[in-house]
């Protein structure tokens, strides 16, 4: 084909600062994302498995609910659905307010806090049932049991699922560019209005994903050998448990 | 959205795979079809209608107009194949062999013009804003500080914010998102080519609560784009239209679609009928 690479358009004019801009966005709303995804996770993940079956169905609808219906669907219900739901001021004030920012930051957390609910449950559901009951002997509530023993295990263990689960919310964020938030996707096909370099522009935003990832999955793995407990899990050299 | 990007992803590894490639007459030549990318929601240029068909302005001038024009060149029928294209596929899926013209609403630009080649131009618009009917914006001097919604990879979303920096701008991938949001509220005003927002007036709910205002604050000439450095193919498709203005066969075209009883009444002004006339050139 009579393609002319040029990548050149990368660095010349304005892209470099496009493109920095459309990580910086990607980062935030992949952070705060996470952190609803982890709080929602951790807390629905832990209800799961208590012994009273009112917490229990309650943390199963909302883990069903929220993870068999499509990610694009969340964004438009959190940006055109929700809205017209709010009194007219605070309607006003969240479309000067960056309401697409916002709607794209709830349903990454929403969507993903259902998905982090099921690796934490499976974490917490791979330790063996006596150290609830080891816990509860010692005179510990059933909260107290799991804020300082269960949770904390379970944690540890999760690790790798959940870079995994992370990694796909960073990833996933990039379906915010259906509700209008300027973020590395969306930067990278701005790129290609303006120079009609599609495939620079896209392979870009490849690379940047890439890192970002890697990255993220590097300082995970070092986290997962600085907090195991010896003897519990292998250190997470071998990768067999 | 995840479609185009999964077309754009496949661009890309076919892009690779093709060398020594074939002319764009001989590929149509071998297969007896002409692929073309147009859209499935700018009415009345390529849309799909309440029956579910996919037709439109631009379409109907390659039907009529060049699909003849190749066939006389190729000597035998020639069929039509419609694939979606989007403002930010349109050119992926041109040079990665995937389509072989662009007909839809693509505006003939030189930062283009160094990707892809354009015919002549057959249809001429500017951008306009379409708002709520009694809303204070009247025009691009009046959106500072508004929130304006524009279609992502569109020549305006560029001009807005090279020449109204104030204004508040978000990008939507197509109309009926960009629609959507400009009902409820999330922005002020949409801007697009004068004519598509006409098109999107007609076709909502309940007409008479929309106006399209402003000035044209762009010029917006229409061309069907196609690979570069094509010439042959480029004159059979300059050929097809040419023939059909100086015949009169555009017109009645236009006059399907944009006529007094067509899909939106928009009058050919003398001075664009003029222009049209003026891009054919003698036998």
């Amino acid at each position: 084909m009579n393609y002319r690479f040029d990548w050149s358009v990368l660095w010349s004019g304005q892209s470099g600062g496009w493109l920095l801009q459309g990580l910086l966005t990607t980062l935030e709303i992949a952070a705060l994302g996470w952190l609803i995804a982890v709080a929602l996770g951790v807390l629905s993940g832990a209800l799961r498995t208590v012994p009273l079956a009112l917490l229990r169905w309650l943390a199963t609808g909302y883990v069903e609910f929220f993870r068999n219906v499509p990610l694009l669907v969340w964004m438009f219900f959190w940006y055109f659905g929700v809205p017209p739901l709010l009194p007219q001021a605070v309607r006003d004030w969240l479309f000067d307010h960056g309401a697409e920012f916002w709607a794209a930051v709830f349903a990454l957390g929403v969507y993903h806090g259902a998905r982090f609910s099921e690796v934490i449950r499976a974490g917490i559901q791979s330790i063996p049932k006596t150290q609830l009951e080891a816990a509860l002997s010692t005179g510990l509530t059933i909260a107290q049991a799991y804020r300082l023993i269960i949770l904390p295990i379970a944690l540890r263990l999760i690790i790798p699922p959940a870079t995994n689960e992370t990694l796909n919310l960073i990833k996933n964020s990039s379906v915010a560019l259906t509700i209008g938030v300027a973020e590395l996707t969306f930067q990278t096909r701005q790129i290609e209005t303006y120079t009609a370099k599609a495939f620079e522009a896209l392979a870009a935003g490849t690379v940047i994903y890439l890192m970002l990832c890697l990255t993220i999955a590097t300082l995970m793995a070092r986290i997962e050998r600085r907090v195991a407990i010896p003897g519990m899990i292998a250190q997470g050299q071998s990768g067999v448990a | 959205m995840k479609r185009s990007l999964i077309v754009l992803v496949f661009a890309l590894a076919t892009s690779i795979s093709v060398v020594g490639a074939e002319t764009t007459l001989e590929k149509i030549d071998k297969s007896g079809t002409l692929v073309i990318g147009t859209r499935t929601g700018s009415p009345p240029f390529g849309y799909v209608n309440k029956n579910n068909e996919w037709g439109g302005f631009s379409i109907d001038l390659v039907e009529k107009a060049i699909l003849p024009a190749l066939s006389k060149k190729l000597n035998k029928p020639i069929k039509l194949e419609k694939k979606e294209s989007a403002p930010a596929t349109r050119i992926p899926l041109l040079q990665s062999n995937t389509v072989d013209l662009i007909a839809e609403t693509m505006t003939d630009t030189q930062a283009r013009r160094d990707q892809v080649d354009f015919s002549l131009t057959f249809f001429v618009t500017g951008a306009q804003f379409l708002v709520k009917k009694g809303t204070p914006i009247k025009g691009i001097e009046s959106i500072a500080g508004k929130r304006v919604a524009a279609q992502q990879g569109s020549t305006n979303a560029r001009i807005i914010r090279e020449r109204a920096p104030n204004a508040k701008l978000v990008e939507f991938p197509d109309q009926p998102a960009a629609f959507q949001a400009l009902a409820q509220g999330q922005v002020q005003a949409y801007t697009n080519d004068g004519i598509q927002l006409a098109g999107l007036k007609v076709k909502a709910p309940k007409p008479d609560a929309w106006a399209v205002v402003g000035e044209f604050f762009s010029y917006e000439p229409y061309g069907m784009a196609m690979r570069k450095n094509e010439s042959d193919f480029r004159q059979v498709v300059n050929v097809g239209l040419m023939d059909a203005i100086a015949s009169g066969l555009y017109f009645e075209i236009y006059d399907k679609w944009f006529g007094p009883k067509g899909e939106l009444p928009y009058p050919l002004t003398a001075e664009s009928k003029r222009f049209l006339q003026m891009q054919v050139v003698p036998k």
